[in-house]
């Protein structure tokens, strides 16, 4: 599910459970187009709905505040009563970044309400400092020799990952993916089901799409892409390919992956600088790309010449957001992610398949915000004011 | 008519009267009314003036009220969140201290640990963190490095964070740095707890229906630290920001506002928000980064005003009315009460004044006793007070205790602690202020004040005194009056002193007798062994030699041991009865010119035999001895030198090093000389715990039965006392196994000026050349030397010096002199002389410096070039008449005066009552050639003397202690016999009465001479030879 600002956008009134949760009475939705409902279509009707303003929503503003909304933190737990007293998870996801510490509190806030209606949640959330599939699988095998009711994996690399979640549910483990990245039936993974953003390929495609829309569709365009294989990263990389490609006077002149690293996306941007003096826009597909993006830019004196668009709310990408750096950055509601997780492991612990109690891909949405949003986004997420 | 016109007159006159009455009535009426209505107007304007005035000072005073309000409001609410933060900080530092091995054991211990500690605490989070930064809560392990940016770098001091919460409910993180914990082969490096801040400040919040205040927290950059709304502005919302948008107020500057939340001051603004006025007060939260808000809607105040106003010009009205009609009900019957009432009051004013004055009485009375027990317990009150910082804001000393200290008034000792602790004794400042400030630090209330210290008084010096007081407190702990009293405890002290000096000389006493008594015990018993074992020689040999007396030879040698025994028992005995007469004073020091050249030579001659007995090697020498004649005892000065070099030839085994050193120190007063004899040994060396007791009576390191070694243990306590009564020191150094040295400083007066210090003349520039084996010997004669003008050179190598003299020759600045010691390791004195002669040939004088007796090597020694002989210790005046007369040799002289004496044929008249003692002495004079004659007492001598023709006797030996007539009086008559041959003959004492008195005694009743017995033959012999010359 995904949200953007634009306030040209008309509201369709798909608003699923999900959406309505989100919305606090008073807030106007401006131009929500849902995307379907969870195990929602492939990637070419995806691609296909995305290619005209599909797949977006908007960042939603308090009506009486006139301040953005994009994260809600009132989650409660639904009506399910958990079959045990007390549950062990483990989860591992690509890498330790802020981005996960937000899944990390919606982690926090399930396991706490549950405590509150005396289930106890016991969990481990842990990830190496880089991106490793080696790590990511050695974890998974070490879980799986302790006994944990659930283990979770947000996918470093969906071809290693893969067999080594199959067998582990050959083995009896119940493993269910989350966050960022999934492996699911047609990468030919069994997990149980996934937690976390559906629509990465959406993603990218509506971010690409506010950039061409800026571009008055033509221009060279460059594109960072986080790790490879990450199915999170790749998706959307995918998603920003095949909006460019439908407009013949946009071309994309350059691909890299930063490895997740600011530094790496930085140097990356200096060299598409130095390489296309003509270049229009910049991609940048996971949370360090545009923070590095926006970093070259700046120094080499061109903001606001490229437009750059990006992903997540990393503090200085949104600084530069604020400050017209960056054109729009797609933020990822990572408190649902977190908090559903739990509840859809401690139903997966209890024996229960996908199905009416949860489905097997529990969609979290996607917000793109513009300037205007930048500073309540700071001030919500980091209490910073100018 | 005039009725008429009366009557007429009258009722005209009265309706007259009427129509005024009526027309004043309705006057009075009117001007009533009118006044009536003026008086009311004046009263309603008034009361509206007032009103409004009130209404406008109610408002000014609500809102200053309300300023007031809010800032107390954030103050103590600031306070209450900076004592929280610091609670939970106790908190984290509590559960560290109880966190054991066993839960470190497991995940699952640590989780149970956490979770207790979460619990107990009411924290919403209780977390360690390891080296990896890991973090390990309740139910949870997680990575924690990229969201606590604490972790960022190693923690060092504890933090508060609230920042990477992602706009989840605000919670508070307080951290702190961890050592010395391992969990699962991780340091943990912090621990810290979360809260939830919006718990923490909900009893802080005001928030009601009807009263629209509201309390929250804030970053110094405006960032929202709660969850909740903040009057107009939502959750969240950073309030410098917003209010960029505000109205704001007259008087108020939002500019002022943002720079007091940067710089963390307190401060108020007023303005409009969203259409509604409001007032905020803001104040810093202390040890954060945080500022404490309150903020109150005006219309809250504005209503309250309104309604206050209203209310009381409503009631101001009524109040009026009721006011003037009471006043007139009260005014009249106050008028009637005042009269009934004054009369009361004076009746009671009466008693009441009774009442007072008798309570004032009461009051001094026991003014007066408490000043009475305050001065016969010499104690003062004091009394001081705090402000909630626990620093005092005043300071109170009663009269009496400033009396105490010697100070009349408050100007000489004014009100503040100063006035005290400036005057507490160096010693006992620190402490006693230390004593003071925790007492009053102490907020558990736990400690009290009692302390006993010294004070300079004014007058009276430095007093004892016994300070003792309470506080009261307020809920917190921090003190709020501090009450005490001195006392001056300055006499009990002493006496305390004293009792505690008399214990503790009693205990001296106690524990000097115990040892005394302890060591006379010892000394018994030691004496008992040693006398025995002697006595059990002479009686055995003697009976021996019974036995054997045909066998001469062996007779012979039991003699000789029975002498050796006998000896030693005599030693015995002389030093116990020496050391008896120390102690009961009956010893004099004798001064009488002495040369010290004598005593040392005399000293060497002593112990030459025992030296080569035990085959030690002995040096003695000089050092710096310029004042050779002295005043002292001679007889005392021996002694001492020979007990201690007697203990060190005792104490050292054969082929150790026994020396003797005299060396004369500057810093003597004129006409005195100070002098250090030092006699060093290498022997058995003596325990640390031993030296300390080595100078008392009867103390031994070991019994004679353990060490084999015979002892009165006297010997060092006579030398000791000799010491003392010269007035001079002893001292020893000595370590076991290795020898001892002990020490002599003696100052004596000097009596023939220093030896001559100028230049030989004939010997200026001369060479001469030293060789001695013993350094200080060289250096000694070396320096001697220097002063008779001579080049000197020295070696400690017979080789070497032949060297010297050979290179010396071939330089033709061949040595004048030379002073070649006797005995040398490398080669012996007498080959060196053969080999310099060999070089040199006849004619320069070659002097043998030695410490032995020379004679067995005398012709060897000439034949080899020995010009002559010189005897150790060498001094100055020796050396300077050796070179510069011509060389004889004197020891020959010498000899030849002693052979030439002879006993034969000499008469004696032996006066003597006991028979073995006759026997003895007929025995050994008439061996040497003395005729001799026996008068068995005092009175019989003087007769025969008296009936003796000239010449029949040459000497008289006599015993004092005879039955008829003691040695003293026979001598007294002898020499009172006029017109006698024998009123000048030689009459020497032999008597067991050895003590120096006796000698006195002997000396006065006009005898020549004194011998002690047992008798010394060599000694006897010696003095008769004098006596007789």
């Amino acid at each position: 599910m995904y949200r953007k600002t634009s306030k040209d956008k008309a509201n369709d009134g798909k608003g699923r459970n999900k959406i309505s949760a989100l919305m606090v009475p008073g807030m106007i939705m401006v131009g929500v187009c849902g995307y379907g409902l969870t195990g929602c279509g492939g990637k070419d009707q995806l691609m296909k709905e995305a290619g005209g303003e599909a797949a977006l929503y908007d960042q939603t503003y308090d009506a009486e505040e006139g301040e953005a909304v994009f994260i809600e933190f009132d989650h409660t737990l639904d009506e399910y009563e958990p079959a045990k007293k007390e549950y062990n998870f483990y989860f591992t996801y690509k890498t330790v970044h802020p981005w996960w510490d937000a899944v990390a509190i919606g982690i926090e806030d399930a396991a706490k309400q549950y405590e509150e209606m005396g289930v106890t949640i016991n969990y481990e959330y842990l990830a190496p400092n880089a991106v490793s599939a080696k790590d990511q699988t050695e974890r998974l095998l070490d879980a799986s020799e302790r006994g944990f009711d659930v283990i979770g994996v947000d996918v470093a690399d969906v071809k290693v990952i893969t067999p080594v979640i199959n067998d582990l549910i050959e083995d009896g483990q119940k493993v269910m993916t989350f966050s960022s990245s999934d492996a699911d039936k047609e990468d030919g993974c069994n997990r149980i089901a996934y937690v976390g953003n559906t629509h990465n390929y959406e993603d990218g495609a509506a971010l690409t799409e506010a950039m061409c829309e800026k571009l008055a569709y033509q221009g060279k365009i460059a594109v960072l892409v986080g790790t490879r294989e990450a199915p999170c990263h790749e998706d959307r990389a995918l998603g920003v390919q095949d909006v460019l490609s439908k407009y013949p006077d946009m071309e994309i002149v350059e691909i890299e992956y930063d490895e997740d690293s600011v530094e790496k996306a930085y140097e990356y941007t200096k060299g598409f600088l130095q390489s296309h003096q003509d270049l229009a826009g910049i991609v940048c597909c996971n949370m360090s790309n545009p923070v590095g993006a926006a970093r070259a830019v700046l120094e080499a004196g061109r903001e606001g010449k490229i437009i750059i668009v990006g992903m997540d709310h990393d503090q200085e990408a949104l600084r530069y957001l604020r400050d017209g750096v960056i054109y729009a950055l797609g933020v990822q509601d990572c408190y649902s992610i977190g908090f559903d997780t739990v509840q859809v492991a401690v139903k997966i612990a209890d024996g229960c398949l996908p199905g009416e109690l949860y489905p097997e891909k529990t969609e979290e949405t996607t917000t793109i915000i513009y300037q205007d949003g930048a500073k309540g986004m700071l001030q919500v997420l980091y209490g910073e004011m100018d | 008519m005039v009725k008429w016109i009366k009557d007429g007159g009258t009722e005209m006159e009265q309706s007259q009267n009427n129509g005024i009455k009526e027309k004043e009535k309705k006057q009075t009426i009117t001007y009533a009314v009118s006044g009536g209505i003026i008086i009311a107007a004046i009263i309603l304007i008034t009361m509206g003036w007032v009103s409004n005035k009130a209404r406008i000072s109610t408002k000014q005073a609500v809102n200053r009220v309300s300023e007031f309000y809010l800032e107390e409001l954030a103050g103590r609410r600031a306070q209450v969140v900076s004592e929280e933060l610091k609670n939970h900080f106790a908190y984290i530092e509590n559960a560290l201290t109880v966190l054991e091995e066993d839960d470190l054991k497991s995940q699952e211990t640590l989780r149970r640990f956490l979770g207790k500690v979460r619990e107990l605490y009411g924290v919403d989070k209780f977390a360690l963190v390891d080296e990896n930064g890991i973090v390990y809560t309740e139910h949870s392990t997680t990575s924690g490095l990229s969201r606590y940016n604490f972790l960022a770098e190693e923690l060092t001091e504890p933090v508060i964070s609230t920042t990477n919460l992602y706009g989840a409910r605000k919670q508070v993180v307080l951290a702190v740095p961890v050592e010395n914990i391992s969990f699962q082969d991780s340091q943990i490096k912090v621990c810290f707890i979360q809260i939830n801040i919006d718990e923490m400040l909900s009893s802080l919040t005001l928030q009601t229906n009807s009263n629209e205040t509201y309390c929250s927290l804030y970053h110094r950059n405006g960032e929202d630290l709660t969850n909740n709304a903040f009057g107009n502005l939502k959750s969240g919302t950073n309030i410098l920001a917003a209010l960029l948008e505000a109205e704001i107020d007259d008087g108020f500057s939002y500019e002022q506002m943002r720079e007091d939340f940067t710089n963390g001051k307190s401060g108020e603004i007023a303005f409009t928000y969203r259409g509604l006025p409001e007032t905020l007060s803001y104040i810093p939260v202390e040890g954060t980064d945080w500022m404490m808000t309150i903020l109150i809607r005006d219309n809250v105040i504005s209503e309250q005003i309104s309604s206050i106003s209203s209310g009381m010009m409503l009631r101001g009205a009524v109040q009026m009315i009721i006011t003037v009609l009471a006043m007139l009900v009260v005014f009249s019957s106050l008028i009637r009460q005042s009269k009934k009432n004054a009369r009361i009051q004076l009746e009671q004013e009466k008693a009441d004044g009774d009442k007072i004055r008798a309570a004032y009485a009461q009051i001094e009375k026991e003014q007066a006793a408490m000043d009475n027990i305050h001065a016969a317990l010499r104690s003062g009150l004091w009394s001081m007070e705090f402000n909630e910082k626990a620093e005092i804001v005043s300071c109170t000393w009663s009269e009496i205790f400033r009396k105490m200290v010697g100070y009349e008034n408050e100007e000489e000792f004014p009100g503040r602690l100063e006035s005290w602790s400036d005057l507490l004794y160096e010693e006992d400042k620190e402490w006693t202020l230390k004593e003071y400030w925790d007492t009053v630090k102490d907020y558990t209330g736990e400690k009290s004040f009692n302390v006993e210290y010294r004070l300079y008084t004014k007058n009276a010096g430095c007093r004892w005194f016994h300070a003792a007081g309470r506080l009261s407190r307020r809920v917190d702990g921090s003190p709020i009056t501090f009450v005490g009293l001195f006392v001056d405890i300055d006499d009990e002290k002493k006496m305390e002193a004293q009792l505690e000096k008399q214990k503790a000389d009693l205990e001296d006493a106690l524990a000097a007798a115990q040892h005394a008594n302890r060591a006379k015990t010892t000394f018994l018993n030691n004496m008992s062994h040693d006398i025995r074992t002697p006595m059990n020689a002479i009686i055995g040999f003697t009976s021996l030699a019974a036995t054997h007396i045909d066998n001469k030879e062996q007779v012979q040698d039991y003699l000789s041991k029975i002498t050796t025994s006998s000896n030693h028992l005599l030693s015995l005995i002389n030093d116990v009865l020496d050391m008896s007469r120390i102690e009961s004073g009956k010893v004099k020091i004798e001064e009488k010119e002495t040369s010290l050249p004598e005593i040392m030579h005399d000293l060497k001659t002593i112990v030459q035999a025992d030296i080569t007995a035990k085959q030690l090697e002995f040096y003695i020498d000089t050092a710096d001895v310029v004042n050779e004649n002295v005043l002292c005892d001679k007889l005392r000065l021996n002694q001492l030198l020979l007990n201690l070099l007697s203990n060190a030839m005792k104490f050292t085994k054969p082929g150790g090093i026994v020396s003797v050193r005299i060396i004369q120190k500057g810093n003597a007063p004129d006409g005195w000389a100070a002098y250090e004899f030092q006699v060093k040994d290498t022997g058995i060396g003596m325990s640390k715990e031993f030296q300390e007791h080595v100078f008392e009576p009867f103390e031994r390191e070991r019994t004679s039965t353990v060490s084999g070694i015979q002892g009165t243990g006297l010997g060092m306590a006579i030398t000791k006392n000799i010491v003392d009564m010269m007035g001079g020191t002893i001292s020893v150094r000595s370590e076991e196994g290795k020898g001892s040295t002990f020490t002599v400083s003696l100052k004596l007066r000097t009596c023939s000026g220093p030896v001559r210090q100028e230049v030989v003349p004939q010997l200026q520039g001369l060479r001469a050349l030293v060789a001695d084996d013993d350094f200080n010997t060289c250096s000694s004669v070396t320096q001697m030397l220097s002063i008779i003008g001579m080049r000197p050179d020295w070696t400690t190598s017979g080789k070497e010096a032949v060297l010297r003299v050979r290179l010396a020759e071939e330089q033709n600045d061949g040595y004048a002199a030379y002073i070649i010691d006797w005995l040398m390791p490398d080669m012996n004195g007498i080959e060196v002389v053969r080999r310099i002669r060999s070089i040199i040939g006849d004619g320069k004088p070659i002097i043998i410096l030695t410490a032995y007796d020379w004679s067995d090597i005398e012709e060897e020694a000439r034949k080899a070039g020995v010009t002559a002989f010189c005897s150790k210790p060498i001094f100055l005046s020796e050396l300077r008449e050796i070179l510069e007369s011509p060389f004889t040799v004197q020891s020959e002289v010498d000899s030849a005066a002693q052979e030439a004496i002879s006993f034969e044929g000499k008469k004696i008249l032996l006066v003597e009552d006991n028979e073995i003692n006759q026997e003895i002495a007929l025995e050994i004079l008439g061996e040497v050639g003395f005729v001799m004659d026996v008068a068995d007492d005092g009175a019989v001598a003087v007769e025969k003397i008296r009936e003796a023709e000239p010449g029949r006797y040459d000497v008289v030996l006599m015993d004092i202690q005879m039955p008829i007539m003691n040695g003293y009086e026979a001598a007294r008559q002898i020499r009172a016999m006029k017109d006698s041959a024998y009123v000048d003959i030689p009459i020497i004492a032999m008597t067991a009465n050895a003590f120096d008195e006796d000698r006195k005694a002997a000396f006065d009743a006009g005898m020549n001479g004194h011998i002690a017995k047992p008798i010394d033959t060599e000694r006897l012999f010696e003095l008769l030879r004098e006596i007789l010359k």
